[in-house]
C-alpha cells in the first residue's frame, strides 16, 4: 500500500491543454475521489497514474516512488474498469488469477513459461499451484462469488461482474486501487449495496484507493477525500463536509449538493456581518469579502419557513410558491422571490400540511448559513 | 524515452519484421519490376547490396537503360494491341455485366418475383468457380465436339453456336462467372435508394416504369458505376479464362505477360507488360474510391423506409424467367463437367457413351500429389497470413498505422500475373534465389490473399474494446503477453473465418500457380490447366469437380463461422 502524490500533472493531446496545474496528495490508505462532469479530465488524471497516458510534464510518485519510467505493467495499480474489462473468453477463477500467472510468468524458465502461457490459454491444460489457487479462493470468498469460480463472465449479473473485476484488481495486491465510475453500469439500488461494499472493503484492506465518478453522492458517500475538478483543473480538495459546507466557488456549491446561487452586491460590512443587496432584498452574512460584485449561496436545507405573525428579523423575506414536490421525508418548494426563484427543503413529518401552490410564504435564514463568494 | 522503450520491446520487433516482410516481398520486387521495364534485363537487388562487383553491375544497367520499351507500347506493337484488346475486352465485360445485373437486382430488391429465394442462393455458385474451370466448361459445352454444338446443328445451324476460342468466348465465360460481384453491391444500391422519392414521384403522376427511368435508376447509377469498376479490374486482372481460350492470333496483355516470361524469357518485355498492368489496375482503383467518396447519394434523405415489393405479375415473371437464364448458364457449364468426369467416352453426343468412376480413381492413384500440394501450400499461406494479418490488424486497429493499411491494400490492386512475374525477377538469382522455390510460392499466395485475411481480423480486432487490453496490461502483463493470452484468443472466430477464405482462394488461385509453381510442387490448379492444355480433359474434369467441391465443403464451413459469429 503506498501514498500517491501528484505534482504539477499536465496533459496535452495533440496541443489541446485536457489537464494542467493537478496537485494530488493522497495518504496511505485514503479513499479519495475525482469528482466532476464529464470532460473535466478526471478519467485522464487516472489513467496518467495507471500509465496508460503519458503525463506531457509533471510528476507522479507512487509509494515515494517516481514512476515516470515505469510502463503500466510495471506499476502495480489495480485498475477497475467502467465496463469492467473482464476476459469473455475465460471464466472467473482464470480472470481472478491473471495477474498471479503475470508473476509467475516473470520468474519462470522457458519451460515453465511454455506452461504458464498453456495454462492462460486453456486451465484444464495445466493446472494452478495450490499457492494461487488458494490466493484466488480467499479473494473469491471474499467477494462472495465462490460459487462462481467456474462460469463465464458472461453468465453472472452486472453486480457479480463488478465484483469479479474488483477481486482480479485485489488479488495482485496493488499499491493502489483505481475505479472509474465503477458503478455507473449497475441499477440503483445495486448501486447502494456495492457501495457498501466497495467501502467496506477499502477500509478492511486499508488500501489506497482512488475512484472516479461524476456523481456527487457517490463520492460523498464513500469518499475520505474529494478533489472536484472541472475543464481539466481541479477547483477544490476537501473532505465531503468540507465541500458542502464551505464551497470554494459557485460550481461546486451547485455540483455538491444542490444550492440557491443568486448574484449580488456588497452594500455593508459591520460587526462581522456583510451585507449584500440582492434584488429587492437584503440578506446579512458572516462571511467576509473584499469583493463587490458577489454571489449568495444558500443550501435549501438552511431556509427556514417562519409562521405567520414572526416578528421580521434582518434575514426574512417573502415570497411566491410556485411549485411543491413532496420527497418523504422533506417537501421542496419552488419559490418565487423578487425575481428569483430558489429552492427551499422542508422537513415533513406526517399530519404536516404541504402549502399550497400560488400561496405567500415567510422565510428566513440565519446569517452563519449565508455563504458569500 | 517511454515511446522509445516501447518500440524495443517484443511488440515493436515484431512490427519491425512485419515491415521487413513487406518491404522484401511486395515492395522490392513492384519496384524493381519498374526498373527492370527500362535496363531490359533483371537487376539483382539484393546482390547489389552484398557484393560490390554487382552493383558496379546493376550502375552499368541503369546506364544503359533506355525507354525502348515504352515506345514500343506505343508504336502500334503486339504490346500495344495487347493492351487495347484487354482494356476493350473489361469495357464489354462489364457493360454487359451491368445490363444483365440491373433486372436481376431490381428483381432481388424490389420484387416478390418467384424462386427468388433459390435464383439468390444459385447467384454465389460462379463465385466459386475458378475462371479457368469455367473456360474449360466453355469448350467442352461449346467446342468442335460439345453438346451445345450438337443441338445447335441438329435445330440447322452450321458450324459453332460461338468459337469459345475467341474474343467472344472470353467475355461470355466472364460475364457469367464474374456477375456475382456486381450483382450483390447493386442489390444493396436498390435497396437503399430513397423509396418515398419513387413515391413521391408516383404521386406526381409519374407511371411505374417511369418511376424507375426517371428516379430508380438515376439513384442507382453511382453504386452501378462502381461495381462496374469493380467487374473491369476482375476482368482485366483476370488470368484463367484468356490463358485457357485466348487463340494464339488475339493478343491480350495477362497473356502476352506470361508467354513473354514463361516461353521467353523477355525480362523487358515482361517487366513493361508488368508495369502496364499496375498502372490501369492501380487507375481503376482510384477511379472507384473517386467516385465513391464524391458522390453519394446513400446518405441523401434519412433512413430509407420499408420497402413495398412489387407483385405485378407482368413484371415479376419475365424477371424470374431472365434470372434464371443467367444462373442456369453456371450450373450446366458445372454439370458438363461433372458429367464428363464420369464418362467413359463423350464425343458429339448431348450424352456420354457410358459412365465410369475410373478418373477419379486415376486421380487417386497417379494425381494424388497434385491435391497434397495443393493442401500443404493452402495450409502453408494461411499459416503465414494468420500470423501477419493478426498483428498488422492489432496494429492498424490500435495504433493507427497507415503503412500497414496500404502496405495490404497493394496486393488487392496488382493483377496476380503482375505480382508473379515482379518475384520471378527480384528472386531470379544468388544471393537470394527463392524463384522456382515452393517457399517464394507460399509467400506469393499469402501476400495476395492477405487482404481478405487482414479483413477479417480488422473486423475482429474493432470489436474487442480497447480496455480489455489495458486490463490486462495493467494486471502486469506486456504489450506481448497480452496479445498472445487476451487479445489472441478473443479474435479466433474472425481468424478461423479468414484462414478458410485463404485457404480456399489458395486452392483456387490461377496466376500465380500456373507462373510460379515449380514442378514437384505442382498443385490442382497447374494439374487441371496442364492437362486442359494437353487435351486430357477427363482427368482434368474429375480433378476439377475434386477441387470444386473441396471449394464448397470450406466455404460452406466459412459462412457458418462467421455466422455463428454474429449472433
Amino acid at each position: 500500500m503506498g501514498s500517491v502524490v501528484v505534482e504539477q500533472l499536465r496533459k496535452d493531446f495533440s496541443g489541446v491543454t485536457v489537464l494542467q496545474n493537478i496537485d494530488l496528495d493522497i495518504k496511505e490508505g485514503e479513499f479519495f475521489a475525482l469528482l466532476g462532469p464529464s470532460g473535466c479530465g478526471k478519467t485522464t488524471t487516472m489513467r496518467c497514474i495507471a500509465g496508460f497516458e503519458s503525463p506531457t510534464s509533471g510528476t507522479i510518485k507512487i509509494g515515494n516512488k517516481d514512476v515516470a519510467k515505469l510502463a503500466p505493467n510495471e506499476r502495480n495499480c489495480g485498475m477497475v474498469f467502467q465496463s469492467y474489462a473482464l476476459f469473455p473468453h475465460m471464466n472467473v477463477f482464470d480472470n481472478v488469477a491473471y495477474s498471479l500467472n503475470i508473476k509467475e510468468l516473470r520468474k519462470a524458465n522457458l519451460f515453465k513459461k511454455i506452461g504458464v502461457y498453456t495454462r492462460m490459454l486453456n486451465s484444464k491444460i495445466v493446472k494452478y499451484p495450490k499457492e494461487i489457487e488458494k490466493k484466488v479462493m480467499d479473494i473469491l470468498e471474499y467477494v462472495e462469488l465462490t460459487d462462481h469460480a467456474k462460469k463465464l463472465t458472461s453468465e453472472l449479473s452486472g453486480g457479480q461482474q463488478q465484483r469479479v473485476a474488483l477481486a482480479r484488481a485485489l488479488v495482485m495486491e496493488p499499491e493502489v486501487l483505481l475505479m472509474d465510475e465503477p458503478l455507473s453500469n449497475l441499477d440503483l439500488k445495486l448501486r447502494h449495496t456495492m457501495r457498501n461494499t466497495i467501502r467496506r472493503i477499502q477500509q478492511d484492506m486499508k488500501i489506497t484507493t482512488i475512484f472516479v465518478t461524476h456523481d456527487q453522492e457517490e463520492a460523498m458517500s464513500m469518499a475520505d477525500r474529494i478533489a472536484v475538478m472541472k475543464d481539466g483543473e481541479i477547483l477544490q480538495i476537501g473532505t465531503p463536509t468540507d465541500l458542502y459546507s464551505n464551497p470554494k466557488t459557485s460550481f461546486i456549491a451547485d455540483f455538491v449538493g444542490t444550492s440557491n446561487i443568486l448574484p449580488g452586491k456588497v452594500v455593508a460590512s459591520e460587526n462581522g456581518l456583510t451585507t449584500v443587496k440582492v434584488g429587492n432584498q437584503q440578506i446579512q452574512s458572516v462571511t467576509k469579502t473584499s469583493k463587490e460584485d458577489v454571489q449568495v449561496i444558500i443550501r435549501p436545507e438552511n431556509i427556514n419557513v417562519l409562521s405567520e405573525g414572526t416578528e421580521d428579523t434582518s434575514n426574512a423575506f417573502e415570497g411566491v410558491i410556485q411549485f411543491a414536490t413532496y420527497l418523504g421525508s422533506t417537501v421542496r418548494y419552488d419559490v418565487k422571490v423578487g425575481e428569483h426563484q430558489i429552492v427551499v427543503d422542508t422537513t415533513y413529518e406526517s399530519g404536516d400540511s404541504i402549502k399550497k401552490n400560488g400561496s405567500t410564504i415567510k422565510l428566513g435564514v440565519s446569517p452563519e448559513r449565508v455563504l458569500i463568494i | 524515452m517511454n515511446r522509445l522503450k516501447q518500440n524495443f520491446t517484443g511488440i515493436g520487433l515484431v512490427k519491425l519484421l512485419i515491415y521487413g516482410f513487406f518491404l522484401l516481398f511486395l515492395i522490392i520486387p513492384l519496384v524493381s519490376v519498374f526498373l527492370v521495364s527500362f535496363t531490359n534485363e533483371p537487376i539483382n537487388v539484393f546482390g547489389s547490396l552484398v557484393s560490390w562487383e554487382q552493383m558496379q553491375i546493376s550502375i552499368d544497367q541503369f546506364k544503359n537503360a533506355t525507354i525502348d520499351n515504352f515506345k514500343s507500347i506505343f508504336s502500334y506493337g503486339s504490346y500495344f494491341k495487347g493492351l487495347i484488346n484487354s482494356l476493350k475486352l473489361s469495357l464489354i465485360v462489364s457493360l454487359w455485366v451491368l445490363v444483365i445485373c440491373i433486372p436481376i437486382a431490381y428483381g432481388i430488391a424490389r420484387t416478390k418475383m418467384p424462386f427468388k429465394k433459390t435464383i439468390s442462393a444459385l447467384c454465389t455458385i460462379p463465385l466459386v468457380i475458378p475462371t479457368f474451370i469455367s473456360a474449360y466448361a466453355f469448350i467442352i459445352m461449346f467446342g468442335r465436339a460439345g453438346w451445345v454444338t450438337y443441338i445447335y446443328e441438329k435445330l440447322g445451324g452450321e458450324g459453332m453456336l460461338l468459337d469459345p476460342y475467341s474474343m467472344t468466348g472470353i467475355a461470355i465465360v466472364q460475364i457469367f462467372f464474374f456477375f456475382p460481384y456486381a450483382l450483390w453491391p447493386m442489390v444493396a444500391a436498390f435497396k437503399i435508394s430513397d423509396v418515398s422519392l419513387e413515391e413521391a414521384s408516383r404521386n406526381m403522376g409519374s407511371k411505374g416504369w417511369l418511376t424507375f427511368i426517371t428516379v430508380t435508376f438515376p439513384l442507382a447509377i453511382p453504386g452501378m458505376l462502381s461495381t462496374a469498376l469493380v467487374i473491369f479490374a476482375v476482368s482485366f486482372s483476370d488470368f484463367g479464362t484468356p490463358i485457357i481460350l485466348a487463340p494464339s492470333d488475339l493478343n491480350l496483355i495477362v497473356v502476352d505477360a506470361y508467354r513473354e516470361i514463361a516461353g521467353f524469357f523477355n525480362w523487358g518485355g515482361a517487366a513493361i507488360l508488368t508495369v502496364i498492368m499496375i498502372a490501369v489496375a492501380g487507375v481503376v482503383y482510384w477511379l472507384q474510391n473517386y467516385l465513391l467518396k464524391g458522390k453519394n447519394y446513400d446518405t441523401l434523405s434519412g433512413k430509407p423506409k420499408k420497402i413495398k415489393l412489387s407483385e405485378n405479375k407482368a413484371l415479376t415473371i419475365p424477371l424470374a424467367i431472365f434470372s434464371g437464364f443467367v444462373v442456369l448458364i453456371p450450373i450446366l457449364a458445372m454439370g458438363t463437367v461433372f458429367l464428363q468426369s464420369i464418362a467413359t467416352t463423350w464425343g458429339k453426343d448431348p450424352l456420354p457413351s457410358g459412365y465410369t468412376l475410373e478418373h477419379y480413381r486415376t486421380i487417386f492413384t497417379s494425381s494424388l500429389g497434385n491435391i497434397q500440394n495443393s493442401l500443404i501450400l493452402a495450409a502453408g499461406a494461411l499459416i503465414l497470413s494468420v500470423i501477419i494479418a493478426t498483428f498488422v490488424s492489432y496494429f492498424v486497429v490500435r495504433q493507427r498505422s497507415t503503412t500497414l493499411d496500404f502496405m495490404t491494400t497493394v496486393p488487392l490492386i496488382v493483377p496476380g500475373i503482375a505480382f508473379g512475374i515482379a518475384l520471378i525477377q527480384t528472386f531470379n538469382t544468388a544471393p537470394l534465389q527463392l524463384t522456382g522455390t515452393a517457399f517464394i510460392l507460399v509467400i506469393a499466395y499469402s501476400i495476395r490473399r492477405l487482404p481478405y485475411m487482414v479483413r477479417s481480423t480488422v473486423g475482429t480486432m474493432k470489436a474487442i474494446k480497447q480496455d480489455i487490453e489495458e486490463a490486462a496490461v495493467n494486471l502486469g502483463a506486456t504489450t506481448l503477453t497480452a496479445a498472445i493470452t487476451v487479445i489472441g484468443p478473443l479474435m479466433l472466430p474472425g481468424i478461423a473465418a479468414g484462414s478458410i477464405l485463404v485457404f480456399v482462394t489458395v486452392i483456387k488461385e490461377t496466376s500465380i500457380s500456373i507462373l510460379m509453381a515449380p514442378a514437384e510442387w505442382a498443385p490442382m490448379s497447374l494439374a487441371i490447366f496442364q492437362n486442359v492444355m494437353r487435351a486430357e480433359y477427363y482427368s482434368a474434369a474429375a480433378m476439377s469437380v475434386i477441387l470444386v467441391v473441396m471449394v464448397l465443403v470450406l466455404q460452406a464451413l466459412a459462412n457458418k463461422l462467421s455466422g455463428g459469429n454474429k449472433s
